[in-house]
């Protein structure tokens, strides 16, 4: 939505009743939106009963599905810009290389290719890059493998992880604003 | 008891549940416990004595990159990057490019472990 816009009864909610009235309760206005709410508006379904019933008499009303819409109005796009993307692409890529390093160090895995590449073959070797070739190539693999991801494309039909985490968190932010801003849920009695 | 932890660990990071899902295995699940048990049991025999028996190079190149890809899976799986970065993402308003940002953190890895087993120790 954008600011100073007119929230009808059509936009939040889907009406199954006759072809005439079907019309009239679509377009009737719930809420207008003002500067006070900034980002987020939640419309209540007591909203939109108490919409319906001033307009329309005997009208039975069954709602459907969830109780509250949560409104966004934009005020203006947010777009990364190119430069910033490249800086953080770079940060991301130097601090992964220098923490894989780093972990190698600290598990002393040095020690144990060697040592595993004396069990498998009887031979010492200072570097035993046979192993470890392999081992850094698995490495990018298996990150791939847990992400589902290659490029842009995907190996499989399922959601990443990282998608459903995502999800989680975007289903965590709509439950608090929705309890959060509503003015239907919070009434303050002792200052009436 | 040491045992236990370390079960614990994997099954908290969930990589066997995600390899089970990609490969659509699931009623093998008995088999896979019991390779996770021998793999140990081995690992543990190797690790304090010393035997050697000679393989072919081929075989040894598949056990390295089986390695990768573990590790490479254990670290997918930590918490810092499958809880932070997609919600930084959608906080900085980058999510469209996430994969691009993945795919940072992935070359990143696989050219530093490069570069630390084929230049730093020498």
């Amino acid at each position: 939505m954008r600011p100073k816009e007119k929230i009808t009864v059509g936009d939040v909610a889907v009406v199954f009743t006759s072809k005439e009235e079907k019309e009239k309760i679509e377009s009737l206005v719930i809420y207008k939106v003002n500067e006070k709410d900034q980002n987020i508006i939640i419309i209540d379904v007591m909203r939109i009963i108490q919409a319906i019933s001033r307009e329309m008499e005997n009208m039975e009303i069954q709602q459907v599905g969830p109780t509250q819409t949560i409104v966004e109005v934009v005020f203006e796009r947010k777009r990364a810009s190119l430069p910033f993307f490249i800086v953080v692409w770079l940060l991301l890529f130097i601090g992964a290389a220098l923490a894989i390093m780093n972990f190698h160090e600290d598990v002393s895995m040095r020690a144990v290719h060697q040592r595993l590449f004396f069990i498998l073959t009887g031979e010492q070797d200072e570097t035993p890059l046979l192993l470890q070739v392999p081992y850094s190539i698995g490495l990018g693999l298996g990150m791939i493998l847990f992400f589902n991801h290659v490029f842009k494309k995907r190996i499989n039909e399922e959601p990443s992880p990282l998608e459903v985490e995502m999800f989680n968190y975007q289903q965590d932010l709509d439950r608090y604003v929705i309890i959060n801003e509503n003015d239907e849920s919070v009434t303050h009695i002792d200052e009436r | 008891m040491v045992g236990c932890g370390f079960v614990a660990f994997l099954t908290v990071l969930g990589i066997l549940p995600r390899l089970m899902q990609l490969t659509k295995t699931m009623k093998y699940i008995q088999g896979y416990e019991w390779a996770i048990i021998s793999g140990t049991i081995v690992g543990v025999w190797f690790s304090l004595n010393l035997v050697y028996f000679p393989l072919f190079p081929t075989l040894i190149a598949l056990v390295g990159l089986a390695h990768g890809i573990f590790v490479g899976m254990l670290a997918a799986a930590l918490t810092e990057v499958l809880n932070v970065f997609p919600i930084l993402a959608k906080r900085i308003g980058i999510d469209d490019q996430l994969a691009i940002l993945l795919m940072a953190i992935v070359l990143g890895k696989i050219v530093g472990s490069l570069f630390h087993w084929m230049y730093f120790t020498s």
